[in-house]
């Protein structure tokens, strides 16, 4: 597997079973060509990925405030988050804002996709239509649901309609991360329709034939087929929501900036906080491990989740 | 049954455009009296885009967003295309490794590595600069995966044809292999676009000179910048939303096709 400098006339064996029969020299030009096509992407990967990865490690254990240089604590920044109450809040509300935006947005696109994934002319309309919010920068979107939710906004308008009085949704502590998972809810939800329409259209149809023929209804349709079989588009949809949530960043930077109060303050908005404005490197690398681990432990569990059910 | 079906799907999308109306009627108004956005106030968007046009930020921000996003996906394709097509047809030392290592780096959130990019970045200098913005986040192993796993695809008696004519590994690459993977170049170079448009955390942290901001970095300060605005406000979120809506339009099997990668199986 190593290059040489023999001239390419020479038959040399194949490099790897892999290029197969026509070998005779070609496999080093091959084996060229991949380096030479690959080395930018390999280069990239390093100095951007994986040298990062290993100084995120390195500078979780130590003290860095960005003017000086990193000095090794060893665990101290892991005892001090242990006895940070902004760790535990932050941790508290990521849970919160994952389980509470992840949940009713699978939901919701389930009973929007089963209908929708159905032919006619109005459905492939109404599917053009669900992708306006998913495609909306999430930047304007939250310029968007400012104005919603400002004192005189659509929100107050809509509450004033069935007689309650208006809320000031963005700066009290008790809704502000309500008003944040709304919001993240109807931006996701276009997104997991078109998702789960596509699965649902890969579904076999003889299947819903038989079940008609057999007299099945809707709802035990619903249960006992198109759930099993949408399973692993569920998976998906269900990873990468849970991953897209627990690293949500913009909302609570651009509609709340965290508050009121510490009130919307999510884990990466805490690991911000820290790195940025405060340059506390070392402790906000140990932040960054903390959600890693995290989340390598929720997608172990989302996996083996699969792999039961598989069987 | 279908009466209940439809008027169903009829309300839902009704509430997910809801927003998009309210964005528009606030846009178009002439102050902000009313923000309720259920009634146009007139229609003062012209008026309010000038506006907007005419300040000194806007236009600027809006120059490197394309510049920011054009320059980062033609980046993303050209690297993505050359290693996901070796990845998946070629066989070369270092392969498997390359491969894991990428594939690894799928698991890595943003908010993790953010820190030691921010390092890199200042080591070498790029702290203010342009390199600065679109480096760091130019090749994604999204763009390197969707890449090989449609390379696969590419039937290896083609490329072996080719060889027997005399071609050699680059021509086979730009010439046979590459026009067959151009509809998944098409959904890399959009689904990159816009990731990229949407891009605040990066741009945040690495530009704090204004003349560098993108969109959504000039979103995120807007209030500092005018005050309280919000129909201004409004028609900058709108003037934003209107590159993807445009690509979306023009490119939707293209971005359905991306959405569901992975997804269906």
């Amino acid at each position: 597997m190593t290059l040489t400098t023999k001239s390419v006339e020479v038959p040399v064996p194949a490099a790897s079973p892999r290029p197969g029969k026509d070998g005779r020299g070609r496999s080093r030009r091959e084996a060229g060509a991949g380096i030479v096509l690959t080395i930018p992407v390999a280069v990239f990967f390093v100095v951007f990925w994986l040298v990062p990865f290993c100084g995120a490690v390195y500078l979780s254990f130590t003290d860095y405030e960005m003017a000086g240089v990193p000095r090794w604590i060893g665990l101290d920044n892991y005892a001090r988050m242990l006895q940070d109450p902004g760790v535990w809040n932050s941790a508290w509300i990521t849970v919160v804002y994952t389980v509470c935006t992840v949940l009713p947005t699978i939901l919701l696109a389930l009973l929007v996709a089963v209908p929708l994934s159905g032919p006619g002319r109005l459905n492939r309309v109404l599917r053009s239509l669900v992708l306006v919010p998913a495609v909306m920068p999430l930047a304007a979107t939250s310029m968007v649901w400012v104005i919603i939710y400002s004192d005189r906004g659509l929100a107050n308008t809509l509450l004033g309609a069935v007689g309650i009085e208006p809320q000031s949704w963005l700066t009290s502590s008790d809704l502000a991360i309500w008003a944040l998972v709304v919001m993240v809810v109807w931006k996701s939800l276009g997104l997991f329709v078109i998702i789960l329409t596509a699965g649902l259209q890969a579904l076999p149809r003889e299947v819903y034939e038989a079940a008609a023929i057999d007299g099945a209804g809707p709802v035990t349709t619903f249960r006992r087929i198109t759930v099993p079989l949408l399973r692993r588009t569920l998976l998906f949809v269900l990873v990468i929501s849970v991953a897209g949530s627990m690293q949500a960043f913009v909302p609570a930077f651009l509609l709340t900036g965290g508050g009121p109060a510490d009130a919307t303050q999510v884990l990466p908005y805490y690991i911000w906080a820290n790195a940025f404005p405060y340059e506390h490197m070392g402790y906000a690398s140990a932040l960054a491990m903390m959600l890693l681990v995290a989340m390598l432990v929720v997608s172990i569990v989302q996996f083996g989740f699969l792999r039961g059910g598989d069987e | 049954m279908r009466v209940l079906r439809t008027v169903w799907l009829l309300s839902a999308v009704g509430a997910m455009l809801l927003p998009i109306y309210v964005m528009l009627v606030v846009a178009s108004a002439p102050d902000d009296t009313d923000l309720g956005g259920l009634v146009f106030n007139g229609f003062h968007l012209p008026e309010n885009l000038a506006e907007l046009f005419a300040g000194e930020g806007f236009p600027v921000y809006f120059r490197n967003s394309v510049i920011y996003c054009v320059g980062s996906g033609a980046m993303d394709v050209l690297f993505s295309s050359a290693a996901g097509y070796a990845l998946a047809q070629l066989s070369f030392p270092g392969r498997r490794v390359l491969f894991a290592l990428v594939v690894g780096t799928l698991a890595l959130a943003p908010m993790v590595m953010i820190i030691p990019v921010f390092l890199i970045v200042k080591e070498l200098g790029w702290v203010n600069t342009l390199q600065g913005v679109i480096v760091p986040g130019m090749i994604s192993a999204f763009g390197v995966f969707l890449v090989r796993q449609f390379a696969l695809g590419v039937p290896k008696e083609l490329i072996f044809a080719a060889r027997v004519d005399g071609a050699g590994e680059l021509r086979i690459f730009l010439r046979v292999a590459l026009p067959l993977l151009r509809p998944a170049l098409v959904t890399l170079f959009l689904i990159h676009f816009l990731a990229q448009w949407d891009n605040l955390l990066w741009p945040l942290i690495v530009a704090n000179d204004p003349a560098l901001w993108s969109l959504p970095v000039g979103l995120a300060n807007f209030q500092s910048e005018h005050g309280f605005n919000y129909h201004l406000m409004t028609a900058a979120a709108l003037v934003t939303a209107v590159p993807p809506f445009l690509l979306l339009a023009g490119l939707q099997r293209y971005y359905v096709a991306g959405l569901t990668f992975g997804g269906v199986k």
